[in-house]
């Protein structure tokens, strides 16, 4: 019941958002348009159904192009990179994490404070080194990593999937860093250390499945973040994907496409996650 | 806070930066230096791009304009606006969020989940999507001038993401709210007003204070994604020439418009956009520092871990009395109850 209000919440939100721009150019010349702005969101939901029916001018056919089912490769194109480079993120950033609570004390902290320091890098440069490393190492051994753009009949993937991985893994560590520090300084943690079990142990067995509840509930923020890199991305090495596709043709309905075609299966993965994880504990609970 | 190092170093990169934007240009003026070619004797070694050298640390653009004095030039204009729109969207953010928390209890649920929507939308492409119409210049040319476009982009840029903050900051105020210490003060009859002025408002003070700095770090990476896709601070000038169409130029030397209008440079010129974004990277790397900084010099954690192992001298002065007294008590058992020093 709850996830439904919210859902229903998120679908409003994002199609009152789809107008903004009518109101901002109406801010700009100096009056409100509230009637445009609500008849441009009626015509945009008009215009949704039947879906099979939206076009798109192409500039290329210099005709209208039927958005489905096409644009279905350039989604499915960007959600597999954004997935890959998520799970990649969070089992990297719980290894690490794991190793790092092997680690006495003071050294815990400065690895911290790097990843503190680590996080602040803009994405953009994170894209560019990973650019001019290819172009270096080609130029030096003449061995070509990975394309550096894709073109359209050969799309590239681990060195996006690398690019996006990075930041985000980053922030989960320092997140679960803390999570996993907080877990471990609870009641049942000292009390397991006091009856001799080593530290590995404890925090394998005890403290990860505890923390790990607690980092998916923060995690919400780092995907946010992930899609706005991966909007870097995609420009950046011209990958044939939804938000490229989007910043080609900003149309009120394409914009509404891109971004149903991220809420929908995010959405889906953190209800199921939280389902899943509030069962847990409250089944706990009852026991 | 003036004592932390973390801090102090954050806050002198950022001033100097910024300082040192006003004094070029009441020094040298608005236009940076412009070198044709590099001359060795009577011989052209290079033309423009000029790579780094010494007289130029950061090279030249295409035209000849020396890179460094540019983003000199620009930095006022990037950072002020980034603290700007920070500032604005705190103000929106902190009473409407104290206002969801005191008054809006009830109905906190469906607005959160309204402004839940903003987490699916990438906040790049959403900005871009909103501030296409202000900055893009139209066929015609912009009707509005340089300063209400920079006013209305940084107006905007702050609206877009307030409702997020005001849901946290709503959320974080109504845990509050619910503590012992506020009821308390609830049924001695203190009006909300003064719920929030004295009890809510400073509990959260340095909780809002990394918030700001977190919004100013956002603010850098959606100016440098905006720059991206050519729409720079203070509006886009747009060549509508069929013939000899000049590249979307910025109007004034921000940092994300230098580094959009070169990013396609990066194999042959690398230094042109890696200049620019270095740049970003140690103003945000600054403000992060601040805001480390900051958040050491309010909770010493450090400091107190090393206080409760030093040695406090009444302690160790009784544990020497205590393991004389010992002594003395086990020789008197071992000697059959006769103490030794008794004559």
């Amino acid at each position: 019941m709850k996830f439904l209000l919210k859902f229903v919440c998120s679908i409003i939100g994002i199609v009152l958002a789809s107008g903004l721009p009518v109101l901002v150019a109406g801010f700009v010349s100096g009056e409100i348009r509230l009637r445009l702005y609500a008849e441009t969101i009626k015509n945009v939901l008009a215009s949704l159904w039947p879906i099979q029916d939206i076009a798109i001018m192409n500039f290329r056919a210099q005709r209208e192009m039927p958005l489905f089912p096409d644009i279905f490769a350039y989604i499915t194109y960007s959600l597999q990179i954004l997935f890959a480079a998520l799970a990649v993120a969070v089992v990297l950033a719980l290894l690490l994490t794991v190793l790092t609570m092997m680690l006495p004390d003071r050294w815990r902290e400065r690895v911290k404070l790097g990843l503190y320091f680590l996080e602040s890098i803009p994405d953009l440069l994170v894209i560019m080194l990973a650019q001019l490393a290819v172009i270096w190492i080609f130029k030096k051994t003449g061995i070509l990593i990975s394309s550096i753009a894709a073109l359209a009949d050969s799309p590239i993937y681990w060195l996006p999937v690398t690019c996006l991985m990075i930041l985000p893994m980053v922030q989960l560590y320092r997140l679960s860093m803390l999570t996993f520090q907080e877990e471990e300084r609870q009641l049942y943690a000292e009390f397991a250390r006091s009856l001799g079990y080593s530290k590995a142990l404890i925090v394998l067995l005890h403290v990860f499945r505890n923390a790990v509840t607690s980092v998916f509930f923060q995690s919400k923020k780092t995907v946010w973040f992930m899609l706005s890199n991966l909007f870097v991305l995609e420009l950046m090495f011209n990958l044939p994907g939804i938000i490229l596709f989007w910043q080609e043709n900003m149309t009120p309905e394409v914009f509404l496409i891109t971004v149903f075609s991220f809420f929908l299966p995010v959405f889906l993965l953190y209800s199921i996650g939280e389902w899943f994880f509030l069962r847990r504990l409250y089944g706990r609970e009852v026991l | 806070m003036w004592r932390q190092p973390f801090f102090l170093i954050g806050f002198t990169v950022l001033s100097l930066l910024l300082v040192s934007s006003f004094a070029y240009e009441w020094l040298w003026g608005t236009v940076p230096q412009q070198v044709m070619f590099l001359m060795e004797g009577d011989r052209v070694v290079e033309a423009p791009p000029i790579s780094p050298n010494w007289e130029m640390p950061l090279g030249s653009d295409p035209f000849g304009y020396d890179m460094l004095g540019k983003i000199i030039l620009g930095a006022k204009y990037t950072i002020i606006a980034a603290l700007l729109v920070a500032a604005i969207r705190m103000l929106i953010a902190i009473p409407l969020g104290y206002i969801l928390a005191v008054y809006l209890q009830r109905h906190r649920a469906w607005i959160g989940g309204l402004a839940d929507s903003l987490h699916y939308i990438p906040l790049s492409v959403f900005a871009a999507y909103v501030l296409f119409p202000v900055l893009w210049m139209p066929q015609g040319g912009f009707e509005t001038t340089l300063w209400e476009r920079i006013a209305i982009q940084i107006l905007i840029m702050a609206l877009l993401t307030a409702p997020i903050v005001a849901v946290l900051i709503g959320n974080e105020a109504s845990l509050l709210y619910r503590r012992e210490y506020v009821m308390a003060a609830r049924t001695l009859g203190a009006n909300r007003l003064r719920l929030v002025h004295r009890h809510l408002f400073p509990q959260m003070r340095e909780k809002l204070a990394v918030l700001y700095g977190q919004q100013v770090i956002e603010t850098f990476i959606v100016l440098a994604h905006l720059g991206l896709l050519d729409l720079f601070l203070g509006g886009t000038k747009v060549s509508y020439d069929p013939l000899a169409a000049d590249p979307p130029m910025s109007i004034s030397y921000e940092w994300a418009g230098l580094f959009g209008n070169s990013f396609r440079y990066l194999q042959g010129a690398p230094w042109l956009p890696l200049a620019p974004v270095a740049f970003i990277s140690i103003a945000v790397l600054s403000v992060s520092l601040m805001m480390e900084g900051y958040i050491r010099s309010k909770n010493p954690k450090v400091k107190k871990r090393k206080l409760s192992v030093k040695e406090e001298r009444v302690i160790e002065w009784n544990r020497e009395e205590l393991r004389k007294k010992m002594v003395r008590l086990a020789n008197r058992k071992e000697s059959g109850g006769v103490p030794h020093d008794a004559n």
